[in-house]
């Protein structure tokens, strides 16, 4: 009899644990089982000759390693890493950051290895504590200044790229001397925030999306708004037109994007940005950098230049522009349709993700005006999954860095596609769950945090189904 | 400061609204770094001799964009209700809504946006709690001088959202007039077949605003239980889905009051920094035609300066109610307005 009573106890509680292993909903994770979904060029690219020789010179330009002097010139003197393709990488070129050991197997954190690869030298640089191998790509950023104490001054936000490395000591940059940021003083004083590399397939078809467009969307989202969501858009200065690039849509076009990074994260000057940068405190203390740092590539400024001695697009064009002309031929991801979770859970998740209130900021599509470059760009459906609006996501993904419009809790929509093989998520790439990421979206402050509870409202199943279509995507 | 000094902040803003407890850490702590001799600022370094570094809070927004203010802290607000003894309270509007037992907010709501939305405060089962039910209830405001919606009072503005209802969600009851706590709301019940939830809208206006409650649940009997608590409310006697205009107490409310015809003076802002945002403003207008108060939804600190700077030199033809002045409130649009949505509402509701 008690053995009996037992055996159902076990077989009891063994149901219970299979049932609850069943339907206890996970991320299923980097999908793997249908090839790499994204980095090629738009077909219309493919089929026209110039457009695919000038794609892949910036296919080229884009992978190529910079170093100070020498054929490729200009890098530093202060630098995240030493090329485009590096950090864009994830899961194929122009994407985000790669990890070891997880598909298509990119490679390590490439700013782990700078040391080893003799990117830097290590007798004086040292690789951050916010750089593993298996975890993202990062560029820092200081809030606010500090005082001469070595304290944080909140009356004085900074909030500019602090970049990990510098050239000193590598035997092409001659006397120039330079100390990395304190990244450890600004660890034990909370004064760091970080960012990982967007993803820029599709950007040519998000540069294309005209404001009205994006206006019209927003007044129809805004008045349904039964969860709490709003938002508004970042402008650029110069013209007063919706921005849409960066983590909180500060940049107005791949063009500004493009010179931005290569002066901010490799630390070369070009038409767009034409000086050698300094750290912001080092601008702000009226210092800039040393002479001895400057036009270290010996060829003046800029170092990145139309050349008009070109005989083609591909040659006359400068680097900067070829990463531009890379990133808008890049085609958007394509979903699968099947895998992760089969298709019905895709398409019920798809489902469950607009009627929960997702797909509000999270817009499916967006409709392309006409372009002048290739016809893929023109008319085209972007199912991008974003308003590119920015939004309050609340303290708890607050950084405290102000960027154009946007203060310091408010970020862009990410834009979706391409989810399904990305590693790391959130702007400073603080987890590989998706589901982690969801539960983000709510704090104090978010305009999220309806939303993220209605998913909780959710079945396990249910929320499997949401999962496995973000994975799909 | 220091994490425990935060943290006694925190403590003893329980019984302050949470932003504002939030505001008077960040003032304390500026003010502990002050007390250091101020230098030109750095970009980090080394700092291996500061032997108490002083680290900054985490989970506090230090750096605001585009924010609510007001011109004096007296007046109240829309965004100023706030939860205590297990009642949720809202000076601006004048009601009150008493919590079921075991639910709690736990987040405060985002700030205001600029086309005059407000999360005024977001209710769920406290974490504590060992009832069975799940759900969310959202109190919101929809100013009705800036939706974006075609809609001028909260009846159509309800309509309008059962109009845009996406084909994927099943409207369960139209837009309905329903009475609660002896005052008129308009109640719409929608759901997701898919996703098996259930959205129950009560809405109602006061003072040009429309004031919705929203209860999402799985279990109607749930939602159904949580309504029926809603006649525990005490609300102003303007309440109503067309009639919640003000007056009484509070000042009467008209949209566009501030055109050519009532302003005797205007000075226009002069902005400093060229900027591309909407700054939805309401004022009061006392009775001799004076601008009384300013609520800015959303505007950068510059721009409430400038704009402040101005209004309080607007003088407006005071405005006449059976003959006798009396205190008006009114929105105007700074900055560049957002582009409204195009389609109109033209279902009633039905009594």
């Amino acid at each position: 009899m008690k053995t009996t009573k037992l055996a159902s106890v076990v077989a009891v509680l063994a149901a219970l644990f299979f049932t609850g292993t069943a339907f206890a909903q996970t991320d299923p994770g980097v999908r793997s089982n249908t090839g790499v979904n994204a980095g090629q060029p738009f077909a219309s690219v493919t089929a026209s000759p110039n457009d695919l020789a000038f794609f892949q010179t910036g296919f080229e330009q884009f992978n190529e390693h910079q170093t100070v002097t020498g054929d490729n010139p200009g890098l530093g003197p202060r630098f995240n890493l030493d090329s485009c393709g590096a950090c864009h990488s994830q899961p194929a070129l122009g994407g985000t950051s790669p990890a070891s050991g997880i598909f298509p197997n990119v490679g390590p954190n490439p700013q782990s290895q700078v040391i080893a690869n003799g990117v830097v030298n290590g007798s004086t640089n040292t690789i951050p504590y916010f750089v593993q191998a298996n975890g993202p790509v990062r560029e820092a950023r200081f809030p606010f200044f500090f005082n001469q104490f070595g304290n944080p001054n909140p009356n004085a936000p900074n909030g500019g790229v602090e970049d990990l490395f510098t050239v000193s000591g590598r035997a092409d940059a001659g006397a120039c001397s330079l100390q990395q940021p304190g990244f450890n003083t600004a660890r034990v004083t909370n004064n760091i925030i970080f960012r990982i590399p967007t993803p820029t397939f599709g950007a040519g078809l998000m540069a294309n999306i005209d404001d009205a467009t994006l206006l019209a969307n927003h007044a129809a989202q805004a008045v349904f708004n039964r969860v709490g969501i709003s938002g508004t858009f970042n402008h650029n200065g110069n013209d007063g037109t919706i921005s849409r690039f960066g983590w909180k849509a500060q940049n107005k076009s791949l063009l500004t994007f493009a010179g931005e990074a290569y002066n901010v994260e490799m630390g070369i000057s070009n038409e767009l940005f034409t000086q050698d940068r300094p750290l912001p405190g080092e601008d702000q203390m009226g210092s800039g950098l040393p002479a001895n740092c400057l036009n270290l590539a010996g060829v003046g400024y800029p170092e990145d230049i139309t050349h008009s001695d070109g005989t083609s697009a591909s040659t006359v064009t400068s680097d900067t522009a070829l990463f531009s002309v890379f990133m808008q031929f890049l085609d958007q991801p394509t979903p699968s349709t099947t895998s992760p979770g089969g298709a019905t859970s895709i398409a019920n998740g798809r489902k469950l993700f607009s009627a929960i209130g997702c797909a509000i900021c999270h817009t499916p599509s967006l409709t392309t005006q006409a372009s002048q470059l290739t016809s893929g760009l023109s008319n085209a459906t972007a199912n991008l999954f974003s308003d590119i609006e920015i939004h309050h996501m609340g303290v708890g993904l607050a950084d405290n860095v102000s960027q154009g419009g946007a203060g310091g809790d408010q970020f862009r929509t990410s834009p979706l596609w391409g989810l399904g093989q990305r590693i790391f998520f959130l702007h400073d790439g603080r987890t590989s769950n998706l589901l982690s990421a969801i539960e983000a979206h709510q704090s104090s402050g978010s305009e999220a945090t309806l939303v993220e509870e209605v998913f909780d409202l959710l079945s396990p199943s249910q929320q499997q189904d949401l999962l496995n279509f973000l994975r799909s995507l | 400061m220091s994490r425990p000094v935060f943290f006694l902040l925190e403590t003893m803003g329980l019984n302050m609204h949470p932003r504002f407890s939030r505001s008077l850490a960040f003032v304390c702590f500026s003010i502990s770094l002050i007390a250091h001799a101020q230098s030109s600022p750095q970009s980090g370094g080394d700092f291996s001799n500061n032997p108490q570094p002083n680290a900054l809070p985490s989970d506090v927004l230090l750096v605001k964009g585009a924010w609510s203010s007001a011109s004096d802290l007296v007046t109240p607000v829309p965004e100023g209700g706030r939860v205590a003894n297990n009642v949720f309270s809202n000076q601006y509007f004048g009601f009150t809504y008493t919590l079921s037992p075991d639910w709690t907010q736990k987040y405060v709501g985002p700030p205001p946006s600029d086309s005059g939305y407000y999360v005024l405060a977001q209710i769920r089962p406290a974490e504590t709690s060992k009832g069975t039910s799940r759900g969310s209830i959202l109190i919101a405001a929809q100013d009705l001088f800036f939706t974006l919606a075609p809609a001028g009072n909260a009846l159509e503005l309800i309509n309008y959202n059962k109009e845009s209802l996406d084909a994927d969600y099943k409207v369960e009851q139209p837009p309905t007039l329903v009475r609660i706590a002896n005052h008129s709301f308009v109640r719409f019940d929608y759901g997701s077949p898919v996703a098996e939830l259930h959205w129950h809208v009560l809405a109602t206006q006061i003072r040009c605003h429309m004031v919705q409650f929203v209860f999402t649940s799985r279990d109607t009997k749930l939602v159904e239980s949580l309504i029926q608590e809603m006649s525990k409310m005490t609300l102003p006697a303007e309440a109503g889905p067309i009639s919640g205009r003000g007056g009484g107490e509070v000042p009467v409310c008209i949209k566009e009051y501030a055109r050519d015809e009532n302003v005797l003076e205007r000075v226009d802002p002069v902005f400093g920094e060229r900027r591309f945002n909407p700054a939805p403003v309401r004022i009061i207008i006392d009775k001799q035609g004076k601008v009384k108060h300013i609520h800015f939804l959303s505007a950068f600190p510059d721009q409430v300066k400038a704009i402040t700077d101005a209004l309080f030199q607007w003088r407006f033809r005071p405005y006449l109610r059976d003959g006798k002045p009396v205190e008006v409130e009114t929105g105007i649009m700074f900055g560049r307005a957002p582009r409204p949505a195009t389609t109109p509402s033209t279902n009633a509701a039905t009594e």
